[in-house]
């Protein structure tokens, strides 16, 4: 078959393509990230691009302009290559930027040495460990074989469960330490009941030992290098899972992993991810990869199972059922990670298909399960999870809230990368009156956290009603119609942003964000019902992900996606996915707890079936809700008093 | 002997009063007014309280020649159907007719695009024809709607009609043409409580009175929906009775619309010969759905056929006596 060559800028990137394939494939091979959030079939309209040169086929979609057509746009993902081509990916459709790690409301959560170590919650323990031993020589009257003798040293310092060694170990383990004069540094891996020596050095390297703790987002992928030794979390990076590029949303890569094939390639890519991490925070401390030798993980069920290459299919099938909620601990290098190459890898337990590891992980960091007291924990993303209960119990549930509280499926979304809007006020005219953009500089977009302010602004200064519908006596010059015959607001005008284009809100965005925040709080009210209590009875509202470090709580109560109660009850967790993996790492006791205590002990509550969440759905499409007497402390606050104002129509 | 004590409902809140029409003294011109609404127990327990106002029945007329009704149908309604007016008047004089429902179905793109002018003409001499009070139904295309029905409301001013219907997609221009000129307003709602609430409560925070507001919670026929349409009727009743503010509307069905889509009613004997006498298959049909739907709390009953209309206004009567 004929091939052609596709060069993609600026970055002038060329890979070859056979003729007809679409310039998101070329994109995906030549390892441009081009946003695409529904995994190529042409439903979102965010993967466009500019066709400077070359010919090419596009099929008719709905999303661009005329203007946009004739200045060369088009859509990746349905625009085949039929001649060599150059194309430019502008800044709006790439996955750029670094993701914003965990900001300081967090850090109470983060300081886990708190909760492991000494007199603390869970004893310093690490999953490895490092044990330098001196071996007596063998003699004529204690010969026992080599293998033992590290074991009978090894039981001498300390209460050992069954060992194990592998083979590859054993195979050169008479010369190694006959070499090293018996001084040798045994690597020990926890792996549940039994312990494996993993490795034997020689020397004494007992003082290298480090390990990761990893948060395998749907989006993003945050990975923590910790001083095994110390409990020291020594540097931190993040970055976008590359999977994007390949869907948004866990069903979309659900979808997308149909053949072994795709299955390895998403594999591959969220692998690589973490290998970039690992590289990154290696090189970072100066430190060799052989010293890190342990890695825990918390994610989603989808994520653990496409990291381990396990086919996630029936996740999106009823009855819903994962491959594996509990995780065997594996060799590192088995899947790809790329860490001591005896390393071990283990994923933190998940509940069910849509109560994932990270959500487990989230309950150990809170610390809600050590309270009498009620506590109800939100992890806020594209699929949102809730778990209520106290030291007794705990119940969970899932809630499907869709791409908007990270930009996706919004006109001028964007994620909470450099350029976000994250904050914004409005005058009582509708104009901007303060904001605050991720990075500092001119806005790009907006991302969840802007949205749900620009809608709770909008709402306070009647420019919308609480359907969410432009009020357009209010709106002024601002309102104005699209091309596609929609109404936009203009929150800032072309000149004011770093594109030149216009950020603008849609009543299609405001209705997005109003489903996702109807389906959290929904959930929320049906999680209640079914433990038969009210919010009332819960003493602390754990706000978690990534999204909700920024959230502003007042705002997203004026919304209605948190329930209206006092506001000192509520706490960020920050990014308690990788928090959870860490104490984990650092303390059998903790993941013993997190198995036993957490992940074995939650109930799991479907919502899909639920009357309640059928019957109620509609009433929180509404702001904040269709019964104002859900939020007390915003009765009142819309409408003018009946009659007060005449006919302003004829006027 | 004991006898069990009677179950009584106790309510905390009763339906909104909604008066439809405005005689001369009243700055209008009608001859009658109907007040639906008020009531404060559950549909006809007579026991729990009485109706305070019985149902209505309006009769649909439109302001084309309705080509598309099923020959029975019109047979009935004769050749008056040619003339808006004298449709009307036959509704009222001969068929006993409480309220006229106009419906504006010429102003449709499709059916031929009648001008707000035009549709206002219409409105007046329906007005002028009759002397109960009239609805006035658009055409259900939302911007032609926010077109005609501000002239129509205009037209009408002081006769406080009924004007539907508004959405929550689109209500504001129709809410402030009606608040000015003094009508009522019908909020429609796709078989949702939920959404018929917020309606109620879009149109109120415009300013608007909510005795002045109708449901229209939409329609099922019999085999076509109706115990939906049933089901949320009877939520939203006890809901108004339970002390919701926002939801103590009286409630309009469209009777004879949605009956008169059904197969059993529009097929000819030669396309359903097992179905029955097909002069009789609509009639009932229209009976049976508004029969239930009385049941489920039901306050004005849009009808088409004159059969039917006798037959449910004599149910009505049986029912609250």
């Amino acid at each position: 078959m004929k091939t052609y060559s596709v060069t993609f800028l600026p970055e002038e990137k060329t890979v070859q393509a056979a003729a007809g394939k679409s310039i998101l494939e070329a994109a995906i091979v030549a390892g441009i990230p081009v946003n695409s959030v529904c995994a190529g079939e042409g439903v979102c309209g965010k993967c466009r691009v500019l066709v400077k040169s070359g010919k090419v086929e596009a099929e008719p979609n709905s999303f661009l302009t005329r203007r946009d057509i004739q200045r060369g746009m088009a859509l990746a993902c349905h625009t085949y290559i039929h001649g060599d081509v150059v194309v430019e990916v502008p800044l709006e459709s790439r996955i750029s930027g670094v993701p914003q790690l965990a900001s300081e409301d967090a850090i109470r959560f983060g300081r886990i040495s708190e909760r492991v170590g000494e007199g603390a919650a869970f004893a310093h323990a690490p999953l490895s460990g490092k044990a330098y031993l001196e071996l007596p020589l063998p003699n004529l009257t204690d010969n026992i074989p080599d293998q033992e003798r590290i074991y009978r040293e090894l039981s001498r310092h300390r209460e050992m469960p069954t060992m194990h060694i592998g083979l590859a170990v054993l195979q050169k383990l008479p010369e190694l330490l006959r070499e090293s004069g018996w001084k040798v540094t045994a690597l020990l891996g926890y792996r549940g009941r039994t312990t494996e020596v993993m490795e034997v050095e020689p020397g004494d390297t007992s003082a290298r030992h480090l390990g990761i703790a990893l948060d395998v987002g749907t989006t993003t992928v945050v990975a923590h290098l910790v001083d095994l030794n110390t409990s020291e979390t020594l540097t931190t990076k993040a970055k976008y899972n590359s999977q994007i590029s390949l869907g948004d949303d866990v069903i979309s890569r659900i979808m997308y992993s149909r053949t072994g094939e795709r299955l390895k390639q998403l594999r591959d890519m969220v692998v690589g991810d973490i290998n970039d991490l690992i590289t990154g925070l290696v090189m970072d401390v100066k430190a060799k990869f052989h010293d890190v030798t342990y890695v825990v993980c918390a994610g989603n069920t989808t994520m653990v199972h496409l990291l381990l290459g396990l086919n996630p299919a029936n996740i999106r099938r009823e009855p819903y059922v994962p491959c594996a909620a509990t995780l065997p601990v594996i060799r590192a290098a088995e899947i790809g990670v790329k860490i001591n190459p005896r390393g071990l890898l283990l994923a933190l337990p998940c509940v069910s298909s849509y109560v994932g590891g990270d959500v487990v992980a989230d309950v150990l960091v809170t610390g809600m399960t050590d309270s009498e007291e009620l506590s109800l924990l939100i992890d806020l993303g594209t699929n949102g999870e809730l778990v209520i209960g106290n030291a007794d119990w705990l119940v969970c549930c899932s809630a499907s809230a869709g791409p908007s509280f990270e930009g996706g499926g919004i006109t001028c979304g964007m994620r909470a990368t450099t350029g976000a809007i994250e904050h914004i006020s409005l005058k009582p005219d509708g104009r901007i009156d303060e904001y605050s953009v991720v990075g500092g500089g001119k806005p790009v977009g907006i991302c969840g956290s802007g949205l749900i302010d620009a809608i709770a602004e909008l709402l306070r200064v009647g420019c919308i009603d609480r359907r969410g519908r432009f009020v357009k006596t209010e709106c002024g010059n601002r309102l104005r119609e699209a091309e596609t015959g929609e109404r936009e607001f203009v929150l800032f005008p072309g000149k004011a942003t770093a594109l030149g284009k216009d950020i603008v809100l849609t009543e299609p965005d405001i209705s997005n964000l109003i489903h996702s925040k109807g389906s959290i709080y929904m959930a929320a009210e049906c999680l209640m019902a079914h433990v038969d209590m009210t919010f009332d009875d819960v003493k602390h509202i754990y706000i978690a992900g990534g999204f909700g470090n920024y959230l502003d709580i007042e705002r997203a109560v004026e919304i209605g996606l948190l329930p209206d109660v006092e506001r000192s009850r509520f706490h960020f967790v920050g990014n308690g996915s990788v928090q959870g993996a860490k104490m984990a790492l650092l303390s059998q006791e903790a993941l013993t707890y997190l198995q036993v205590r957490i992940a074995a002990a939650m109930t799991d509550f479907e919502l899909s079936s639920d009357h309640k969440y059928m019957n109620e759905y509609s009433s929180c499409l509404f702001l904040p809700h269709t019964n104002i007497e859900k939020f007390p402390s915003l009765r009142g606050k819309y409408g003018k008093p009946a009659q007060a104002e005449g006919a302003r129509a004829r006027a | 002997m004991k006898m069990l004590e009677e179950a009584k409902g106790k309510w905390a809140g009763a339906l909104n009063e909604v008066v439809i029409g405005a005689t001369k003294e009243q700055g209008g011109t009608r001859t009658s007014t109907v007040t639906v609404g008020g009531e404060k127990t559950l549909p006809f327990l007579a026991y729990e309280g009485p109706t305070k106002n019985r149902p209505v029945v309006a009769m649909e007329i439109l302001d084309r020649v309705p080509e598309d009704w099923p020959k029975p149908l019109t047979d009935a309604l004769g050749d008056a159907v040619k003339s808006p007016a004298e449709w009307a008047k036959k509704c009222v004089d001969q068929f006993g007719a409480d309220l006229i429902c106009l419906k504006l179905q010429g102003t449709h793109p499709d059916f031929g695009n009648a001008s707000p002018q035009a549709a206002a003409a219409t409105v007046k001499s329906v007005l002028a024809a009759v002397g109960v009070p009239l609805i006035i139904w658009g055409s259900d295309h939302d911007e032609k709607d926010n077109e005609v029905l501000p002239r129509c409301s205009e037209a009408a001013k002081g006769e406080k009609c009924v004007i539907g219907a508004v959405k929550e997609d689109n209500y504001k221009t129709l809410v402030s043409f009606c608040l000015a000129d003094g009508h009522s307003l019908i909020g429609l709602s796709p078989i949702d409580i939920n959404i018929a609430k917020q309606v109620n409560i879009l149109v109120s925070e415009m300013g608007f009175p909510l005795d002045r507001l109708v449901m229209y919670p939409t329609t099922g026929a019999l085999g076509y929906g109706l115990e939906y349409a049933y089901s949320i009727q009877e939520r939203s009743r006890i809901a108004a009775l339970g002390g919701d503010k926002m939801m103590s509307m009286p409630v309009i069905c469209m009777i004879g619309q949605e009956a008169w889509r059904a197969k059993e009613a529009r097929a000819s004997a030669e396309e359903a010969p097992g179905l029955g006498d097909e002069n009789m298959r609509g009639v009932f049909w229209e009976i049976a759905t508004a029969s239930a739907l009385l049941q489920a709390g039901s306050d004005i009953m849009v009808m088409r056929h004159p059969e039917s209309v006798a037959a449910i206004k004599n149910v009505i009567t049986k029912l609250t006596k």
